[in-house]
């Protein structure tokens, strides 16, 4: 073990930084103090994977201190098998956020970089709290950096994006808010171990309602349909650091607030929604689908594969089958690690042409080759290419869905074939064919840097893609663990 | 009955040594020709009212005027919110009034009077104290509205202020007959035990007299029905008047509100919830509703605290200790969080007075638009902020009293309260036509800025100690 508290210096160690750029951060010092910023955090949470011990389902890296004692809650922080890949995604994201944003962002740098690392240390400190109130804590910091990227750094409809972004996340977690007070009234802890524990005591009326209340704030961040509708906009106006946080981590949340919250501690609420949530599910994959097939601006298009994709992820958490569980977290990670490139690709080449248009796009690969050929592999990683990363993801929730209703499995199969076409087609509009004569003279090449911020991602999707167990092996004890309710029924 | 004693007069030590303050402002009067004077004399009673407060917060408690009057861990932990207040608004009046034509040296003889006012309210256990104590607040309240004389819109808000406050006070004092009337006595300690040993529940008389000293106390804190002045009167008012009463005069009422509940109406928690659950929706419901339309900074401001008042009445429905408690806290940190927003208003000048001008602030005072950002997450309960751990309490003891439909109207408000904040962020951050840059402002308008940006944030990080503090009568 270490001798510093791991997880608390991790997660506020950006805090610190954000609030050293604003105060000394002036001219170009903010986006070196923001690079040093989250390598440093990157590096201190090295023990967290080094120190970490698969075999056991209890919380690791345990820290608690008094906080509230009016409230009986306290600040207690600590992590499991299915937390940690998400730390360290959202560290590593905030590095190639730090990155791609070197040239792209001329105006209020200071802002923007403390805006970013405020960010991560949302993102940290959600994955890594052990209890509700201290969860909601983070949920709600991240809405405001968040807002501020995107209203403040993004595209033409930015404005009206971030206020609805807002507005959508925060109608849903105001309803978590009440399902946590009734939560902490019936159970008398928000503690989340202590949650599962006391669940006996909650009747299936009780869970049944506070289910519906932490699911309105899930749905929307994952986004389930039919409240998805402000991903679009955010993802589409959001500057590339801003589309990447969103699409990498705050998607995640509410798949992993179903994870944390809704499978062990409201099981029987759980059962109740199940048939409703496995068709929200379903409807998304295909439905996100053929949304995406007609899109015209790219980075719309990657924004509505997202629904498409996120519907995977809900679907194999509400299978509450073993390797559906683990196929969702997998290809929680996996989206993460994917839409982030894809965006991230999508904002390189946005920086040099300044369209988002497909149709402004065409022969880039004669232009720019190793660009293409980036491009080219994440959007195959996309399709689920055996081999990379996505393909064990999906091959294990589709068998998931298949274990629990074969409509479920024929639906995400209808999805991963809706998936390879337009990926493949937004492939071919934008790369292969005869170059567009609106992109003569302009330097489509990767330069270093951008290379450089690439290269971790696509090693991860290859990584994952020939030996999954670097993921899963974290998971198998958790999820097990997650769906022990099963045989109790 | 015998007179005050020596000892009674050192339960008042922080009403005493303002009302000093105000004689020594009284006699320099016509020799103050420096706001500076006024300023610092007026800055140093609060800072000595409140450190004396403060240190009598854990004395326990003494009561004495023959048991009008008590000093107690509620009474200290309001005045001490009281003096915060007057210190705060003296701070953010510095540099104005001198444009404004208004007499300096009676500005702030009656800002110390009405904070004597507050003070006595929230130390009374009697309802004719009580009801003393909160006219001396409200008739200062009414002339320091209509202080600027040769403005038409500040003597129209002072009329409209009295007329309307005149009928709350009658309210109130017709709520003191009949309670009077009907258990004879005007302690709270007394109409108590005659309600709990004469079983007197089912007499309508006493519901009406119940809702007529609610009714009177509801219109200090602003809550709907009995709102419809705010608006007017912070608009009509200089911007530091308005933050005063926002902040003081809701302090005051709510301190004297929780105690009247709990005191001397605490058996009576079937009659009380429906009212105070009316009001409290009410005013959810109407202040953030009509804040969206608003383009005026105060009128906005204005509404938003009706809104608050809805948010901080949400403790007191259960009529438990725990609910007073949570009561408490929301509404010190509201204090400081309106302070804040006012605060700003008020240092961007003419400027800051109507919506619009907040364009383009990030721009051009990023420190500033990053306060009045602090402020409206607060506002909206945005965590890690104080609003949020104010929001959390009163919410909690609106669920643990069973009132899920009113704790769900209250999330609801504040997403709508959302809307109306992020408005103003929206236009700091977002907008890029840019108003003229604002003149610089005072150095106590910083001080008193970063003195409520630092309450907002700390109260939002560790409430702990503050809500020990906040300790039930």
């Amino acid at each position: 073990m270490t001798g510093y508290p791991v997880l608390s210096v991790t997660t506020f160690l950006p805090l610190v930084g954000a609030a050293a750029i604003l105060l000394f951060g002036g001219g170009r010092r903010a986006r070196w103090m923001a690079l040093a910023t989250t390598l440093a955090t990157l590096a201190v949470s090295m023990p967290l994977y080094t120190g970490f011990d698969k075999s056991s389902s209890a919380l690791q890296f345990v820290e608690s201190a008094h906080w509230i004692p009016a409230w009986n809650i306290a600040y207690s922080m600590g992590v499991d098998g299915i937390s940690l890949p998400f730390i360290f995604l959202s560290t590593l994201l905030s590095v190639l956020c730090v990155s791609v944003s070197w040239t792209a962002v001329q105006t209020k740098p200071r802002e923007f970089y403390a805006a970013l690392l405020v960010a991560e240390t949302a993102m940290i400190g959600l994955f890594a709290a052990s209890n509700l109130f201290l969860f909601f804590v983070f949920w709600e910091l991240i809405v405001v950096p968040i807002f501020l990227l995107v209203g403040v750094w993004g595209g033409p409809g930015r404005v009206f994006a971030s206020v609805k972004f807002l507005i959508f996340t925060l109608a849903g977690s105001v309803l978590m808010l009440v399902g946590m007070i009734a939560l902490q009234k019936a159970a008398g802890t928000l503690d989340f171990r202590a949650l599962a524990l006391a669940r006996e005591q909650l009747d299936p009326t009780t869970q049944g309602w506070l289910f519906a209340a932490f699911l309105a704030a899930f749905a929307v961040k994952v986004p389930m349909f039919p409240v998805h509708t402000w991903l679009p906009n955010a993802h589409t106006e959001a500057p590339t650091a801003g589309s990447v946080i969103l699409a990498g981590i705050l998607l995640k949340m509410g798949a992993y607030g179903f994870l944390r919250v809704s499978l062990p501690i409201l099981p029987e609420g759980v059962q109740l929604f199940l048939t409703p949530m496995l068709v929200l599910s379903a409807v998304a994959i295909v439905y996100g689908a053929y949304v995406t097939l007609v899109q015209t601006d790219v980075k719309r298009l990657i924004a509505y594969s997202s629904v498409s994709h996120m519907g995977f992820v809900t679907l194999g958490i509400f299978t509450l089958d073993q390797s559906g569980v683990e196929g969702a977290i997998l290809q929680m990670i996996n989206h993460g690690i994917i839409s982030a490139a894809l965006f991230l690709c999508v904002g390189m080449i946005y920086e040099r042409t300044h369209t988002r248009e497909i149709k402004d796009y065409g022969g880039v690969a004669k232009l720019a080759p190793v660009y293409s050929t980036m491009l080219a592999f994440f959007c195959l990683a996309a399709t689920g290419f055996p081999g990379l990363n996505s393909f064990v993801g999906e091959f294990l929730i589709v068998s998931g869905a298949f274990k629990t209703q074969v409509w479920l499995g024929a639906a995400a199969v209808w999805g991963v074939a809706l998936g390879t076409a337009y990926m493949v087609w937004l492939f071919y509009r934008m790369v292969m064919g005869k170059p567009n004569p609106g992109l003569e003279g302009l330097k489509l090449e990767l330069n270093a840097r951008e290379l450089a911020t690439l290269a971790p991602l696509a090693l991860l999707a290859l990584c994952l893609g020939l030996y999954p167990e670097l993921v899963l092996s974290y998971l198998r004890v958790p999820v097990a663990e997650l769906l022990a309710f099963r045989g109790l029924q | 009955m015998r007179g005050p004693s020596a000892a009674d007069l050192s339960l008042l030590v922080p009403e005493l040594i303002l009302v000093v303050a105000v004689l020594v402002l009284m006699l320099l009067a016509r020799r103050i020709r420096q706001g500076q004077v006024a300023t610092v004399g007026t800055v140093i009673a609060a800072l000595t009212a409140g450190i004396a407060a403060s240190q009598a917060l854990s004395w326990g408690t003494i009561s004495g005027f023959s048991g009008m009057f008590v000093l107690d861990g509620y009474s200290q932990f309001f005045k001490l919110l009281i003096a915060a207040t007057l210190l705060l608004a003296t701070l953010l009046s510095v540099g104005r009034r001198s444009d404004d034509g208004v007499p300096r040296g009676d500005y702030h003889v009656l800002l110390l009077l009405a904070a004597t006012g507050m003070m006595i309210s929230v130390s009374a256990v009697d309802l004719i104290p009580l009801y003393l104590a909160l006219e001396l607040m409200t008739i200062c309240s009414y002339i320091l509205v209509g202080i600027r004389v040769e403005r038409p819109a500040s003597n129209e808000a002072a009329i409209k202020y009295f007329l309307l406050g005149s009928f709350a006070s009658a309210l109130l004092l017709f709520g003191i007959s009949l309670t009077y009337g009907l258990t004879g006595t005007t302690a709270y300690e007394g109409i108590a035990s005659a309600l709990y040993s004469r079983g007197l529940v089912s007499q309508p008389f006493l519901l009406v007299a119940i809702g007529l000293v609610v009714g009177g106390l509801a219109f200090k804190i602003a809550a709907v029905p009995f709102h419809a002045w705010a608006p007017d009167a912070y608009q009509g008012a200089t911007a530091p008047v308005a933050a005063f009463l926002a902040a003081g005069s809701k302090a005051a009422g709510l301190a004297a509100l929780g105690r009247v509940l709990i005191v001397a109406f605490g058996t009576e928690t079937a009659l009380l919830s429906p009212i105070i659950v009316g009001l409290a929706g009410l005013s959810l419901l109407v202040g953030s509703v009509l804040a969206l339309s608003q383009t005026d900074m105060k009128r906005l401001l204005a509404y938003s605290s009706i809104a608050h008042a809805g948010y901080a009445l949400l403790g007191l429905v259960a009529g438990t200790p725990a609910g007073v408690s949570a009561t408490m806290t929301y509404a010190f940190f509201y204090v400081f969080m309106t302070l804040g927003a006012f605060g700003v208003v008020i240092a961007l000048g003419a400027r800051g007075e109507q919506l619009d001008g907040f364009q383009g602030l990030a721009a051009q005072r990023p420190a500033v638009a990053a306060v009045m950002l602090v402020f409206l997450l607060s506002l909206t309960g945005f965590p890690p902020t104080a609003g949020f751990v104010a929001k959390f309490g009163v919410i909690t003891s609106a669920v643990q009293a069973g009132h899920i439909v009113l704790a769900i109207l209250a999330v609801g408000c504040s997403v709508i309260t959302a809307f109306v904040y992020m408005r103003v962020a929206v236009l700091m951050y977002m907008s890029n036509t840019v108003a003229p840059a604002p003149a610089r402002f005072p150095l106590a308008v910083t001080a008193a800025l970063a003195v409520a940006a630092l309450v907002t944030l700390v109260g939002g990080v560790l409430p702990a100690g503050l809500m020990s503090w906040a300790v039930s009568p």
